[in-house]
């Protein structure tokens, strides 16, 4: 029943081009009375007699009148005792500074009201992130008001007082004077912050024999130590995409989540968006687990993890680079690598070749050969940005505990008990040591086994600093004075150094002092101002020296793969909500994980989606629901670590399986292992096939042959246009740019106090997220190409919703927005079941936080909260449209280009999404609602919709285009 | 006529013919209840939008009672200390400010130092704990009210405010309903003001006033007509 559609572009596909489930795909019966309700899960209810219904719906009429007559209460009104200088009420204010991921800075711009961060934006002058987000940074402030933060410090589970602690490390640092240290040793996660690399240096002079270990579940940390196996040092890559016109990536998904994600998929954009009659650079991807990079791929190749070596060889072999044979290929990928290597052999030394940092060490010596041989000028290296460098591992940690050759273990950032590969019995060997120390925001499943847990200052209330991928330093400061009786990582390194009560930027401004010399002051302030201090690591030269032998994971069986969650990362956010019911990118599951397997293995295996698998690897196992991913290798089942946490707080626990229970130690990324099916199932909260769009060409695209789509007629409306004022708002998306990264519905989340609903309510589709980020699929289920459409509200010139409504609550404004009034809403949701698009969500439950609870403060001020029973949807950030009209009435101006950039549009990393006037002639929306790609969706329902889009290139393989 | 057929009815199973059910008076009932019902519906209907707009729900009678008795009239009357010295963001952000108490300590350290009514201005200040005061001129939280914008258009304080110089406890002056609201900005030109009159609590508009206000308007470059859509308050 599915047709691929041929490259004509503008011919009508004769069928449904494009599919969103496996269940449609094979045209299951089921599967469409499902989707026949318009909240498919209603079809679940218990029916409600009609007698009943006009009961209620009568007493509701009655008494939504008296609504009207609340008196308004007499409320306390506290002005300051001294007010802050800089504070005016009701502005807010915004500071330059940096929250942490993976161990490397992510330079923001906090905005705060009275004191309070809400939100989280890019910091537009940081040389790498140049003001875009990612889906980590947009959440990083709701883990700051995280209600199960550790809120003081504990020994053994009973409250303690810092005073204790200092007493407690006196008492230790008189034992390791003793030995200079001997039995000391620290368990850190990566850490580019040049002051705590300092303190950890002082404390090694201070007491020579301790020891510091590494410990990176996931992350950078992987692909240093590859890296270290192929040049012979370790190394950090970095990707000038900016300048590139070919990438060839080897199971390297360098546009997913990641630290790196923003640099990446900035530089791509860039680079795609070059000529607007082809796109600027070409991407093949061989993927073992689909993922961003292989879905933006123009040719993309499916491959088992354990195949990537052999295909880097044989490309090798193709670009005739001494050493490398190409041994047996299928035709798919004989195809490919002729495709790629003859783009490669074009761009020369503007082509890069990539390998995963989750990948094999066989596969990244290969492809460090060839981009030696292309001479590839848009691959730098430099130092590793995070450290320690000389750090032994875990592993050589849990021998040492063992051994009995630990006495006191300071745990530093990390979760090992939760996060080291089941394998290494790390839990059991910390039984073995006398004094443990855990300093962490959440006492979790380490600090819960450790004596002392000390619980740390979140990013944005802490004094530090941390360097960004390209080694650039961000000073932190603090946007919120700390409301738990919490330190900095600094101000107990300083403990440990002997300071009885370091002060919070003490050591920092030790570290700068040092730096900026006898111009401290003005730097410091600059360095604040700015939100980093100029320099990245300069470049360092390499070349690979490893010795090329692919080297196959031992045993036969699946190719058993471990992924770090894209939104939950390693566990560390666990308990954040926005995180949780974020749609995780392709499998748009929520609130969980799963073990994704291909369409052909599912089949071998009669799996369906929810079907309980066990995995075995060696003689651990882990049972979790099956997801049948289109277009996963054959013999490849990817498992993601993050979930099946205990102690992560009431968000977190008891979500999913923990992958960490099957990881073997010496096998972190890739293994061989076996499946079998339980036999149980369970529900999923998936999101793919709620609110979906019926019509066609909802995705559209366009080749360098034919660059322009058909243009459309609009359809005539019997409804008279509507009078524009001055300012006329639109939006478009460009689907090309799209990497469906999440980050503009975390970032709509964070600034229009979108609630979490949780994931009972997810599986009955009622999410809440005023932005979806639609997936599709074209082809067949084995290779299928996918596609991201992130879809908000159209705001219609002609709004079926505003004509559905009976009380007005939705209604069109004379600058093209339409406008939702929640105090309106009796919420019939007449107009949801209008809007051709779906993109209207309603209250079904009073979802916000209880009153007490401290994510209140992360409510943005300028925006309602919603309660039960109204319809919200996306208002193109109205709050923000209505700032800029008032700063511009007080000049008596007109606004101005860049005046309103709603929240989506500025956290997009690849800058997909404009927005703007499109009554102004010279705007970026309107120009870009003149580019031959533009088109707007479902044109042909005459709803003449405000967001509109541009078609996505398609560039096959062999160049044609 | 249905009477009659009910007659036919039972007349034809033999037994005695029923009286009418409806008396000579139904009609006059029936109308009567019916004109009774439109009273009740109209008259409720009056009752409940004029209870709504009553002062009691919308506050306008009321004094609350504060922590400090403090006068308007005194300060900004009598003394004729202008509303900005204490009220000083109204100018620059959505809320005028509540003046911290350093504000009031300005004087306050100079004059009536030992006054028992100002108790609770020197212990704030002793205890760093902020005055409780009540809130009088409060919107809902569904409105989103700049002060900013209205005082850089010519809206003067006095035009939603009253005549705070004249008040000694203060109460709200006008009813905070949608419709004062729209009032005006369906129609700016007869409230606004000149730039320099906007503290000025005597201020009357001029013989000519719409004249006078649509110049004003025009001046500003008041958008017209575009502010009446919801999200201009509502979001």
């Amino acid at each position: 029943m599915t047709r691929r559609r041929s490259n004509h572009v503008g011919a009508k596909p004769a069928g449904p081009r494009l599919w969103s489930s496996i269940e449609e795909l094979s045209g299951d019966p089921a599967f469409q009375a499902w989707v026949d309700a318009e909240y498919p899960a209603a079809a679940e209810f218990t029916p409600t007699a009609r007698r009943q219904f006009l009961k209620l719906m009568g007493a509701s009429f009655a008494l939504a009148g008296l609504a009207g007559c609340e008196k308004s209460p007499f409320v306390a009104a506290l002005p300051y005792v001294d007010q802050p200088e800089s504070e005016t009420i009701g502005v807010p204010r915004i500071y330059a500074t940096a929250v942490t991921f993976d161990g490397y800075a992510q330079p923001v711009i906090a905005t705060t009201w009275s004191g309070r961060p809400t939100k989280l934006d890019g910091n537009p002058d940081h040389p790498v992130t140049m003001g875009r987000s990612d889906v980590f940074m947009q959440a990083a402030v709701l883990g700051l008001y995280d209600p199960d933060r550790a809120q003081a410090p504990t020994r053994r589970g009973e409250p303690a007082t810092w005073q204790d602690v200092v007493a407690a490390i006196a008492l230790l640092r008189g034992s390791w004077s003793k030995d200079q240290g001997e039995g000391l040793h620290l368990l850190i996660g990566p850490q580019s912050s040049p002051t705590l690399l300092r303190q950890l240096d002082a404390l090694r002079k201070q007491f020579p024999k301790a020891q510091i270990h590494l410990h990176a579940p996931a992350g950078g940390a992987a692909r240093r130590d590859l890296m270290a196996a192929v040049y012979g040092q370790p190394l950090d890559l970095h990707y000038v995409l900016d300048d590139c016109d070919v990438v060839v990536s080897f199971d390297d998904d360098l546009l997913g989540p990641g630290a790196n994600q923003v640099r990446n998929a900035r530089g791509w954009a860039a680079s795609r968006r070059r000529s607007s009659r082809q796109p600027g650079i070409r991407l093949y991807a061989a993927e073992s687990v689909p993922a961003a990079t292989g879905a933006m791929a123009g040719a993309r190749l499916m491959a088992d993890a354990s195949r990537m070596a052999v295909l880097a060889e044989a490309f090798a072999a193709k670009l005739g680079i001494s050493g490398a044979a190409s041994g047996d290929l299928t035709p798919a990928e004989q195809g490919w690598i002729e495709d790629a290597a003859k783009a490669s052999n074009a761009a020369k030394s503007r082509a890069l070749v990539t390998s995963g940092s989750y990948g094999d060490v066989g596969t990244a010596i290969w492809v460090a050969r060839i981009n030696d041989a292309l001479k590839s000028a848009v691959l730098k290296f430099s130092q590793p940005v995070t450290g320690p460098s000389d750090a032994a591992s875990l592993g050589d940690l849990v021998a040492d505990m063992r051994a009995g050759k630990v006495q006191t273990l300071v745990i530093l950032d990390c979760n090992p008990a939760y996060t080291a590969p089941a394998g290494l019995g790390f839990t059991d060997a910390l039984k073995q040591v006398r004094s443990t120390l855990h300093l962490g925001l959440q006492r979790d499943e380490t600090g819960e086994l450790c004596e002392w847990q000390l619980p740390l200052t979140h990013a944005l209330e802490s004094w530090s600093d941390a360097r960004a991928v390209d080694g650039t330093a961000s000073i932190i400061q603090p946007t919120i004075a700390p409301f738990y009786d919490v330190r900095s990582v600094h101000q107990i390194m300083a403990m440990l150094l002997g300071e009885i009560d370091p002060a919070a930027d003490a050591a920092v401004r030790q570290t700068w002092r040092a730096s900026f010399g006898g111009d401290f002051d003005a730097r410091w302030q600059q360095a604040l101002y700015d939100g980093f201090v100029e320099g990245a690591l300069p470049e360092v030269s390499a070349t690979p020296s490893g010795n090329a032998k692919s080297e196959k994971p031992a045993g036969k069986g699946l190719d058993i793969v471990f992924r770090p969650d894209p939104t939950i990362w390693d566990g560390q956010f666990s308990n954040v909500g926005w995180l949780q019911e974020l749609p995780k990118p392709l499998t748009t599951l929520t609130w969980g994980n799963v073990v994704t397997v291909s369409p052909a293995l599912a089949k071998r295996l009669t799996i369906a989606n929810g079907d309980n698998l066990e995995v075995m690897i060696g003689d651990r196992s882990v049972v979790g629901p099956a997801w049948i991913m289109p277009g996963q290798a054959e013999n490849t089942v990817s498992l993601s670590l993050g979930y099946g946490r205990k102690r992560a707080g009431r968000v977190g626990d008891g979500l999913g399986y923990d992958a960490y229970g099957v990881r073997p130690a010496d096998q972190p990324w890739i293994a061989k292992g076996s499946l079998r099916k339980t036999g149980t199932n369970e529900t999923l909260a998936v999101t793919q096939l709620h609110h979906r769009m019926e019509g066609f060409d909802l995705v559209r695209e366009v080749t360098a042959a034919h660059p322009s789509l058909a243009k459309q007629e609009t359809p005539p409306s019997l409804y008279p246009p509507w009078p524009s004022a001055k300012n006329a708002w639109g939006m478009v998306i460009d689907l090309d740019s799209c990497i469906g990264c999440n980050a503009c519905v975390a970032a709509c989340t964070a600034e229009n106090n979108v609630p979490v609903v949780g994931k009972d309510q997810v599986i009955v589709g009622r999410e809440m997220h005023w932005i979806r980020i639609a997936r599709y699929y074209e082809g067949e289920a084995d290779a299928p190409r996918s596609f991201f459409q992130p879809v908000p509200c159209m705001h219609c010139e002609q709004a079926p919703c505003e004509m559905g409504c009976p009380v007005h609550a939705t209604e069109h404004n004379s600058e093209g927005v339409n406008q939702m009034v929640y105090n309106r809403c009796i919420g019939t949701r007449t107009c949801s079941s209008y809007c051709p698009y779906k993109v209207r969500r309603f209250n079904f439950l009073d979802y916000r936080a209880p009153p007490q609870s401290p994510v209140h403060a992360a409510d943005n001020p300028d925006v309602t909260v919603r309660s039960r029973g109204v319809m919200e949807k996306c208002t193109y950030c109205t709050q923000r449209i209505e700032s800029a009209h008032a700063a511009a009435d007080k000049e008596n101006r007109g606004l101005r280009e860049g005046d309103v950039v709603t929240a989506c549009q500025a956290a997009c990393p690849t800058r997909a999404i404009t927005f703007g006037d499109i009554n102004d002639p010279d705007s970026e929306v309107s120009r870009l609602r003149r580019d031959g790609r533009h088109y707007a969706l479902l044109e042909e329902l005459g709803t003449r919709p405000r967001t509109t889009y541009l078609a996505r290139w398609r560039d096959g393989g062999g160049g044609e285009g | 006529m249905t009477g009659g057929l009910i007659v036919v009815k039972h007349s034809s199973t033999g037994q005695n013919g029923m009286a009418q059910i409806f008396s000579p008076a139904a009609d006059t009932w029936l109308r009567l209840f019916l004109l009774g019902s439109l009273a009740i519906v109209a008259g409720g209907t009056a009752g409940i939008v004029g209870f709504a707009r009553s002062a009691y729900i919308t506050s306008t009678d009321f004094r609350p009672s504060q922590p400090v008795p403090f006068s308007h009239r005194h300060h900004a009357g009598e003394l004729g200390i202008d509303c900005r010295y204490c009220h000083s963001s109204v100018e620059t952000a959505p809320r005028a400010g509540l003046p911290p108490t350093e504000t009031c300590m300005t004087c306050h350290s100079q004059i009536w130092t030992n006054a028992s009514m100002l108790e609770p201005v020197r212990k704030s200040l002793a205890d760093g704990k902020p005055i409780q005061w009540t809130r009088v001129a409060k919107l809902p939280d569904y409105v989103f009210f700049r002060h900013d914008v209205h005082i850089a258009k010519g809206v003067g304080c006095e035009t939603c405010h009253g005549r705070i110089d004249q008040m000694a406890l203060t109460f709200r002056a006008k009813s905070f309903t949608m419709e004062f609201c729209l009032d005006c900005h369906r129609d700016p030109a007869p409230n606004l003001r000149p730039k320099d009159h906007i503290t000025d609590m005597a201020w009357k508009p001029p013989a000519d006033a719409r004249a006078t206000g649509e110049a004003i308007a025009a001046h500003e470059g008041i958008r017209a007509g575009e502010l009446t859509h919801c999200y201009v308050c509502h979001r």
